[in-house]
């Protein structure tokens, strides 16, 4: 294993601690429960936390920031966060108007949330929580029951932060996170494994002119492995499964996302954007906005997810509001 | 009508992790026998670190104590024990939520909020071979009795889930890891309700309660 650690045991809390150090002005470190929280909390806003295992960046806690969460903790790499942390991110920001729990659905972060949300209602907190499952690859996987929450979950944070900044109630937020899970459809393709550094082996063995169709955000298995295919092919496979799910039709206004599972060089993601764009426009259907890049990655595993989501006009207007997180590249 | 302080909860406490710590390789194995044998040592994790925490815990009410216990057991005890356990012991904390004392109707309605709070997490009902089955029963016990004397209602309590032992070891489990065995669950013990029992009989022993036990797993 080659990595930028140091001791693999530290990775989390250093490079989390690295967050803070570029974005001292916006934010601020709980280091004790590997907790991210905004600076100047407005208590008559509706806060939004997050939190799962680690290994997903920008996922969950570079996604911490004015329109977008309010607060985020991290587990270990690929491991849900303990309950007390759970439970601190919320009291962390708990607010007037209430807290929103955005949890992506696997077994061990419902179970952390399910226990922090409890024991923060019995201390009079007022929140509402929501599980986000927009994989299309599997019904049931090796950590969940039902479909896994992944990139999609972009789009959940976004919306739902943008509608907060503007002083929304609880219920509307929450109907918010509602209408866009509903309406979004991810599914990811893995060309190679990826290394969580305390482990420092590969999760999974694949060959070298081999594809995993539908893996997972853990490289946790997803419809089939197959031989690799041209980039045009892949992007055929991942279309068809998202396109038809929902299903999105002709005439649907959509934000289409190429995300990049962290070790695609960019290029490649706009490879795939390239026939994704011309696929979603013979079936009619109209890219209001686009994502290329990462947003939630699974380390260095190379491969992507192709992510749609059907706007209507407040979703459009949610999504174009500004934000400012960690992930500044402007 | 006799109560129980944050003291002597906490003295109970610490016999629970002594028994969960010693008996670590015994429910492992018992749990190899159908499951995935990580149950000792994902209990025994956890209560090493409640038990080296226990002493400079919030003992301001017993509920304070209980809830640190809770996050600490879902912290530390590996599986699907942590969040289970972890559970039990929130929602008995949410019950004696400020309470330096405990009634004997107050333990008993902390064990019934364990019950039902295990219940919902793991989605198991009576019958389906896991500690539910030791739980119940003991509920109901405590529920009968009036809890004038409390080696008396220990002593039953024990009873109840040394008889959940036998009376389960037939069944084929219904949830978790053993599950996925199928029939081969059968014939063998769950670790959970031994792991209920034999808490149980250890305190026994600690406060002078005479009890003979009847399951081999109880009388090894």
């Amino acid at each position: 294993m080659k990595k930028l650690v140091n001791d693999p045991a530290n990775f989390v809390p250093e490079f989390m601690a690295g967050v803070i150090a570029a974005n001292s002005d916006l934010l601020e470190a709980i280091p004790e429960f590997q907790l991210i929280k905004r600076k100047n909390v407005d208590a008559s806003k509706v806060a939004i936390v997050q939190g799962s295992g680690s290994g997903h960046e920008p996922a969950h806690v570079m996604a911490v920031g004015p329109g977008m969460l309010t607060a985020a903790c991290q587990g270990p790499v690929f491991a849900a966060p303990p309950v007390d942390a759970c439970y601190e991110t919320i009291k962390s920001v708990a607010t007037d108007a209430g807290v929103l729990v955005l949890v992506n659905n696997y077994q061990g972060d419902r179970m952390a949330w399910d226990m922090a949300c409890e024991m923060a209602e019995a201390e009079g907190i007022r929140l509402k929580q929501f599980i986000i499952n927009d994989d299309v690859a599997v019904q049931d996987s090796l950590y969940t029951v039902g479909r896994r929450g992944v990139a999609g979950n972009f789009f959940v944070m976004k919306a739902c932060g943008a509608l907060a900044e503007t002083g929304a109630s609880l219920d509307e937020v929450y109907a918010v996170a509602e209408r866009v899970n509903a309406n979004v459809r991810t599914m990811g393709l893995a060309l190679t494994s990826c290394i969580p550094p305390a482990k420092g082996t590969p999760i999974f063995d694949i060959g070298d002119d081999e594809m995993e169709v539908g893996v997972g955000i853990h490289g946790e298995p997803g419809r089939e492995r197959t031989k690799i295919k041209p980039a045009d092919e892949i992007t055929e496979i991942l279309y068809k499964a998202v396109q038809s799910d929902l299903p999105f039709s002709s005439g649907d206004r959509v934000a289409m996302m190429v995300n990049g599972l962290g070790g695609t060089p960019p290029a490649e993601l706009y490879v795939i954007y390239n026939k994704a764009a011309k696929l979603a426009a013979e079936t009619g259907l109209t890219i209001a906005r686009n994502y290329v890049g990462e947003y939630c990655t699974a380390i260095e595993m190379a491969g992507c997810s192709l992510t749609m989501l059907k706007l209507d006009s407040q979703l459009e207007e949610l999504l174009a509001a500004p934000a400012q997180t960690a992930c500044r590249i402007f | 009508m006799p109560t129980l302080n944050v003291a002597q909860i906490e003295q109970t406490l610490d016999v629970t992790c002594d028994t969960v710590i010693r008996n670590e390789q015994y429910f492992s194995d018992l749990d190899g026998l159908a499951g995935d044998g990580d149950f000792g040592t994902s209990l025994a994790t956890g209560f090493k670190v409640i038990k080296a925490e226990l002493p400079g815990m919030d003992k301001s009410a017993v509920g304070a104590m209980l809830l640190k216990l809770s996050m600490l057991c879902s912290k530390h005890v590996g599986g699907s024990s942590g969040p289970i356990w972890g559970t039990g012991f929130m929602k008995a904390a949410f019950v004696s939520k400020g309470l330096e004392e405990v009634t004997y109707d107050q333990l008993t309605q902390m064990v019934g909020a364990a019950v039902e709070g295990i219940m919902a997490r793991g989605g198991a009902v009576r019958g389906d071979k896991t500690l539910l089955d030791a739980l119940i029963p003991i509920h109901e016990k405590m529920q009968e009795m009036d809890g004038s004397d409390l080696g008396a209602v220990l002593a039953a309590v024990t009873a109840e889930a040394d008889k959940a032992i036998d009376e389960t070891r037939t069944l084929v489990a219904h949830r978790g890891r053993a599950s996925q065995v199928g029939a081969r669950s059968a014939n063998t013990p769950d670790p959970g309700i031994v792991g209920v029992a034999t808490i149980l009989y250890d305190w026994c022993k600690h406060y002078g309660v005479d009890y003979k036990p009847q399951a081999a797993e109880l009388a090894r």
